[in-house]
C-alpha cells in the first residue's frame, strides 16, 4: 500500500516513454496529470467537506444536519453542486465586467497552486522546492487581491465593505502566520518541506513549538476568513461580503477555493507541526490525510463554537497580541537553539 | 574585523531608537528632556567619531569603510545635527506631542548620512541615502496644518523617489558591466562600454538631483521654504554634504578621471549651478528661499573642487563642506530665532534686527559674508582652495565664473544686512533667543571667524581625509 | 530562438504591457491591478533567471502586500467616478510619452550595443543559504539600516496620518 501512488506514477512514466516520448516530455505530461489529479481530488474532497461541516455544525448545535438524501444525507452536497452548475450565470449591469469575471478564476488558481509543494506522502510531492515554505506563504498572500477584485468589481457596498474587511484582516494576520512558521524553520534549518518532515522523524515540532502552533492556528483561521473571524462575510450585516453579487458557477468557484485553502492550510499545519506523513503502520499518504482531517475538524469545531469577534478587536488582537507573541517565540527559539548547541544536545 | 569600528553608527542608531521609546514612555511633562537626551547622545557620537579618526580599515571585504574620509564627514554631520538641535529646540517644542519623534527622525536622517559617507559599496550607499531621504520626507511635511509644508513634503517625496530610481538604474548598469558593486573594485573591472556610459550619466543625474544642481534644482526652493526651518537647515547642510561625500567617493575611486573623463560634464553643471543659483537669489524676498538659492550656488562652488579632482580641489571640497556647516547653520539659527519670535521668514521680518537684537544681526552678517567669501572669514579660505584647485586642473574659465558670481552674491547677502541695519520696523521689541540657541550661535560665529583666521588645523584634517584618493 | 528565449519574450511583453497599462488606464483601480500583473511578470523573470527566492519575495512583498495596500488606499480616498480617476492631461501625455520613448531608445541603444561580460561562476547549491550568509555577513550594515528605514517609514506614516487633526 505504501508505494501505491508512486507505483502508478512509475508505470505511467514507463508507458509514456514506451510510446516514444523523451524523458522530459514524459515528466511534463506526468506533471499535468498530477496537477489534474490534485484539482480533481480537491473538488471531490470539497463535497465531502461541506457535508462534514454541515454535520459537525448540526452535531454541535444539537440538530441533525442534512439527513434526507442518501445515507446520513451524504448526497445532499452532490445535489447542491448540480444545482449550482445548472444555475443561470448573472452578471449585474453596473459591475466592472472584466474584473468581476477574472476574480473567481484568480482565487481558485492561487488556491490550487498551493498544493505544488505540500508533501502528500513519502516522496509524494509534485515539486520539492528548496524554498517550499516560502512559496506557500507568498502564494497565499496573493489570494487577498482576488477578494479585493471581487469586492470592488461588484459595485455593491456590502461587497466592498466585505473585501476591505477581509484585506485588512488577511494582511494583518499574514505577519504572525509567517512568524509562527519561522520558529519551525529555525529548528529544521531548512525551507524545504521534505527536510522539515524528515527533521520530525523522532519528535514532532509541536512539542518544541507549542506557541507557534497556536499562533499559526489562530492566524490561519483569520486568513481563511472562517469563524470566529468571519467578519468579511458576516451574513447578518453584509449578506455575503465580497461574494454577494456572485451566482451559480462563479460563486461555487469561490466556495471551492475557500475549502481548498482550508485543506491546504491544514495540510501545512500537519506538515510543519505534526510530523507530516510520518507515522507507524499505516501508509504515509493515509497518515497525512488523517492528520489533515483532524485539524480540519478542529477548525470546524471552533467555527461553530465561538461567536464572531468585533472588527476592531480582531485587528488589535493581531497587532497587539499575536504579533508580539510570535516575535517573542522567534527570540526564545533562537536562544533555545543556541543553548541546545552549547549543551551539545544536537 | 572589529565591531568597535562601527561604534559611532551603532551609537546613533541606538540613540534614535531610545528617543522613540522615551517619547512613548515618558509622561507629558518629562518630555522636555528629549532635546537634552538628543544633545548628549550626539556629543557621545561626536567623541566616538573623533576617536575613530585616523583609522584606515575596510570592513566586510570593502563593503563598509572605516577611514578618515568617512570620519571627517561623520564629524561634519554630527556637528551639523548638534547645531540644528541646539538652535531648533525652541522651534521644535512648538510641535507639541509630535516633538519627540521629530528628534528621532533627525537622528535617523543623521544615521543615513553617516552610512552614505562611510559606505564602500553602492547598495549600502543607496540604503543610507534612502534612510536619510525618507526621514527628510517625513520631517518636511511635519507642519501638518501648514499647506506649504505638506505640499513641500509631497513634492520632495515624488521627486526624491524619481531621483532615487534614476540613481539606482545607473548603479544597476554599472554593476552589470563591471560585475561588482564594491566601489574600490569597480575601477579594476572598468570597461568602456555604452551601457557603462549610460550608467554613469544616470548616476550623475541621480546625484545632481540630491545636490540640487542646475538643471535638477527645481525642487529645492519650494521644499526649503515649506519645511520646518530646522529641517531646512539640516537639509541644506547635512543632506548636501552627504551627497557630496558619496559622490566624491564613487567618482574618484570607481571611475577615476584618467580612465573616464567626466570632468567636463560636471564643470558645465557646476557653472550653470553657480550662475543660476546666484542670479535667482537676487530677487528673493523670503529668507528661506534666498538661502535655498544661495545653497544651490554653494553646491556649485563645492562641485568646482570635485571637477578639479586634484589635491587642492578635493581638500577644498571637504574644507568648504565643513565651514559651510557653520556659516549656513549660523544664518539658519538666526532665521529660526526670528521665526520663533515673529512667525515670519520674509526679509521684512528682519528689518531693524540690528536694533532689536544686535547679536543676532551681527552673527547673521558675519555668516552671510562668509558665504559670500569675504576675507578674513572662513568662506574666503574655502573658495581659495576650490578655485586654485580648478585653476591647477586647467579650468580657468570655471574659476573665473565662480569668482564673478561670488561678487554678485555679495549683493544679495548685503541686501539682508541692509534690511537689518537700515530698515525700520513697527515692532521694536527686543528679540531674546533662548540659551541653547545662543550657544549654537556663538559656536557658529566662533568657528566662522576662527577657520578664516587660522585655517591650518581644519586644512590638516581635510588633508588627512583625502589621503584615500 | 529556443524555448527559454520564447518564455522570456512572452513574460517581458506581459510585464511591459501591464506597466504601460498602469499609466494608460483611465480607471485607477484598473491601473493598480495592472501593476499587480506587472509585478507578477517581474517575478516570473526572476524565476527564469533561477532567482527563485527573489521571485517569491517579489510576489509576497510587491504583488501580495504593496499593491494590496495601494488598492486599499485608493478605495479609502476615492470619491469620484472611477472611470475618471486616472485621467492625464493631453499635454502631459504627449510630453511624457515622448520622454519615455527617448529614454527607452537611448538606453535601449546603449544596452543593445554593449558587449556584456559573462559570469563564469555557477549557481551555489544552496542559493538561499548563500544569500543569507551575504545579507548577515558582508552586507549586514545595509541589512540593519534597511530595518531602521522601515521603522522610520512606519512611524512617519502613522505620525503624518494621525497628526493632521491635532493643532500645532
Amino acid at each position: 500500500m505504501e508505494s501505491l501512488f508512486l507505483d502508478i506514477a512509475q508505470t505511467l512514466t514507463g508507458w509514456l516513454q514506451s510510446l516514444g516520448l523523451s524523458a522530459v516530455w514524459a515528466d511534463f505530461i506526468l506533471l499535468i496529470i498530477q496537477f489534474a489529479c490534485v484539482a480533481g481530488i480537491v473538488t471531490i474532497n470539497v463535497i465531502i467537506l461541506i457535508w462534514l461541516e454541515r454535520k459537525v455544525s448540526g452535531f454541535i448545535q444539537l440538530r441533525l444536519g442534512p439527513n434526507r438524501l442518501g445515507p446520513w444525507g451524504a448526497f445532499q452536497t452532490i445535489a447542491d453542486a448540480i444545482k449550482l452548475l445548472t444555475k443561470e450565470d448573472i452578471i449585474p449591469t453596473r459591475t466592472d465586467k472584466w474584473i468581476f469575471r477574472t476574480a473567481p478564476l484568480f482565487f481558485i488558481t492561487v488556491a490550487m497552486m498551493l498544493y505544488l509543494v505540500i508533501p502528500m506522502g513519502d516522496g509524494m510531492q509534485i515539486v520539492d522546492l528548496n524554498i517550499g515554505v516560502f512559496y506557500f506563504i507568498s502564494l497565499a498572500s496573493l489570494s487577498t487581491i482576488a477578494l479585493l477584485m471581487a469586492g470592488w468589481s461588484s459595485n455593491n457596498k456590502w461587497s466592498l465593505l466585505g473585501a476591505m474587511r477581509s484585506v485588512a484582516q488577511m494582511i494583518s494576520y499574514e505577519i504572525p502566520l509567517t512568524f509562527s512558521l519561522l520558529g519551525v524553520i529555525m529548528i529544521a534549518g531548512s525551507l524545504r518541506l521534505s527536510d522539515i518532515v524528515a527533521a520530525q522523524s523522532n519528535i514532532w515540532f509541536i512539542v518544541f513549538q507549542p506557541v507557534a502552533f497556536i499562533t499559526y492556528f489562530i492566524a490561519a483561521t483569520a486568513e481563511l476568513n472562517r469563524g470566529p473571524f468571519d467578519m468579511p462575510e458576516a451574513e447578518q450585516e453584509l449578506t455575503a461580503g465580497a461574494y454577494t453579487e456572485y451566482t451559480g458557477m462563479r460563486w461555487a468557484l469561490f466556495f471551492l477555493a475557500e475549502y481548498t485553502n482550508l485543506v491546504a492550510v491544514s495540510a501545512m499545519a500537519s506538515t510543519m507541526f505534526l510530523g507530516g506523513w510520518q507515522g507507524p503502520w499505516l501508509p504515509s499518504w493515509l497518515w497525512i490525510i488523517i492528520k489533515t482531517y483532524i485539524i480540519m475538524f478542529v477548525f470546524m469545531w471552533i467555527k461553530w463554537t465561538f461567536p464572531r469577534i468585533r472588527m476592531d478587536h480582531l485587528m488589535s488582537f493581531s497587532w497587539k497580541v499575536l504579533l508580539p507573541v510570535s516575535l517573542a517565540n522567534i527570540v526564545v527559539t533562537g536562544v533555545g537553539i543556541y543553548v541546545f548547541k552549547w549543551m551539545g544536545w544536537c | 574585523m572589529q565591531i568597535s569600528m562601527l561604534a559611532p553608527e551603532i551609537e546613533i542608531a541606538l540613540l534614535g531608537l531610545l528617543l522613540l521609546v522615551l517619547g512613548l514612555l515618558l509622561p507629558h511633562k518629562g518630555r522636555g528632556i528629549m532635546g537634552t537626551v538628543t544633545f548628549l547622545g550626539l556629543v557621545i557620537a561626536l567623541l566616538l567619531s573623533a576617536a575613530g579618526f585616523g583609522q584606515e580599515e575596510a570592513l566586510f571585504n570593502g563593503v563598509y569603510q572605516a577611514d578618515s574620509y568617512g570620519s571627517f564627514f561623520k564629524l561634519l554631520f554630527i556637528l551639523a545635527g548638534l547645531l540644528v538641535v541646539l538652535s531648533g529646540s525652541a522651534y521644535i517644542q512648538r510641535l507639541g506631542r509630535r516633538a519627540n519623534e521629530f528628534y528621532s527622525f533627525l537622528v535617523f536622517a543623521l544615521l543615513g548620512m553617516v552610512v552614505m559617507a562611510a559606505a564602500g559599496e553602492l547598495i549600502t550607499l543607496y540604503i543610507g541615502l534612502e534612510l536619510m531621504t525618507i526621514s527628510f520626507y517625513i520631517l518636511t511635511a511635519y507642519l501638518l496644518n501648514n499647506e506649504l509644508s505638506v505640499e513641500a513634503g509631497l513634492k520632495y517625496l515624488i521627486l526624491g523617489a524619481i531621483s532615487s530610481a534614476v540613481l539606482l538604474f545607473g548603479i544597476s548598469l554599472v554593476y552589470a558591466v563591471s560585475g561588482t558593486t564594491v566601489i574600490s573594485e569597480i575601477a579594476g573591472h572598468m570597461q568602456f562600454q555604452p551601457a557603462m556610459v549610460a550608467g554613469i550619466i544616470l548616476m550623475i543625474a541621480g546625484f545632481a538631483f540630491k545636490l540640487s544642481l542646475v538643471p535638477f534644482h527645481m525642487w529645492a526652493p519650494d521644499i526649503y521654504q515649506g519645511a520646518p526651518i530646522p529641517v531646512t537647515a539640516f537639509l541644506a547642510v547635512g543632506s548636501k554634504a552627504a551627497a557630496f561625500a558619496a559622490f566624491v567617493r564613487v567618482f574618484m575611486l570607481a571611475l577615476p578621471l584618467p580612465q573616464f573623463e567626466w570632468g567636463l560634464v560636471l564643470a558645465v553643471l557646476a557653472a550653470c549651478t553657480i550662475i543660476l543659483g546666484n542670479l535667482v537669489a537676487l530677487v528673493q524676498t523670503d529668507i528661506k528661499r534666498l538661502l535655498a538659492y544661495s545653497s544651490i550656488a554653494q553646491a556649485g562652488y563645492i562641485l568646482v573642487g570635485m571637477v578639479a579632482g586634484n589635491e587642492y580641489g578635493l581638500k577644498g571640497v571637504l574644507f568648504y563642506a565643513m565651514l559651510y556647516v557653520f556659516s549656513n547653520l549660523g544664518a539658519f539659527a538666526v532665521a529660526t530665532a526670528v521665526e520663533v519670535e515673529t512667525g515670519s521668514t520674509s526679509i521684512e521680518a528682519f528689518k531693524a534686527l540690528g536694533k532689536r537684537s544686535p547679536m543676532l544681526a551681527a552673527i547673521m552678517t558675519v555668516c552671510l559674508l562668509s558665504l559670500a567669501g569675504i576675507p578674513p572669514l572662513a568662506g574666503f579660505v574655502g573658495k581659495f582652495y576650490l578655485f586654485s584647485g580648478a585653476i591647477g586642473a586647467g579650468y580657468l574659465w570655471l574659476a573665473f565664473v565662480g569668482l564673478l558670481m561670488s561678487m554678485v552674491s555679495v549683493y544679495y547677502y548685503l541686501m539682508v544686512a541692509k534690511a537689518m541695519y537700515i530698515g525700520t520696523n513697527d515692532d521694536m521689541t527686543p528679540i531674546k533667543p533662548d540659551t541653547s540657541t545662543r550657544v549654537a550661535l556663538w559656536i557658529c560665529l566662533a568657528a566662522t571667524v576662527l577657520i578664516g583666521v587660522y585655517p591650518a588645523p581644519l586644512s590638516a584634517l581635510a588633508q588627512t581625509a583625502i589621503q584615500l584618493f | 530562438m529556443n524555448l527559454s528565449d520564447l518564455v522570456f519574450i512572452v513574460t517581458a511583453l506581459i510585464t511591459v504591457t501591464a506597466a504601460v497599462g498602469v499609466v494608460g488606464f483611465k480607471n485607477i483601480v484598473h491601473s493598480a491591478l495592472s501593476l499587480v500583473l506587472s509585478f507578477l511578470g517581474v517575478a516570473a523573470l526572476y524565476f527564469q533567471l533561477q532567482a527563485g527566492f527573489l521571485g517569491l519575495v517579489q510576489i509576497l512583498v510587491y504583488a501580495g502586500a504593496v499593491s494590496v495596500l495601494i488598492i486599499f488606499a485608493i478605495m479609502l480616498v476615492m470619491d469620484k467616478d472611477p472611470d475618471e480617476s486616472n485621467r492625464s492631461h493631453a499635454k502631459q501625455k504627449y510630453w511624457g510619452g515622448l520622454i519615455a520613448l527617448l529614454v527607452t531608445l537611448g538606453l535601449g541603444a546603449a544596452i543593445g550595443s554593449t558587449i556584456w561580460p559573462q559570469s563564469s561562476g555557477s549557481l551555489p547549491e544552496d542559493s538561499v543559504g548563500a544569500l543569507a550568509t551575504l545579507l548577515l555577513g558582508d552586507y549586514v550594515v545595509a541589512f540593519e539600516v534597511a530595518a531602521l528605514l522601515l521603522l522610520v517609514a512606519v512611524v512617519g506614516a502613522i505620525i503624518l496620518a494621525k497628526g493632521a487633526g491635532e493643532h500645532d
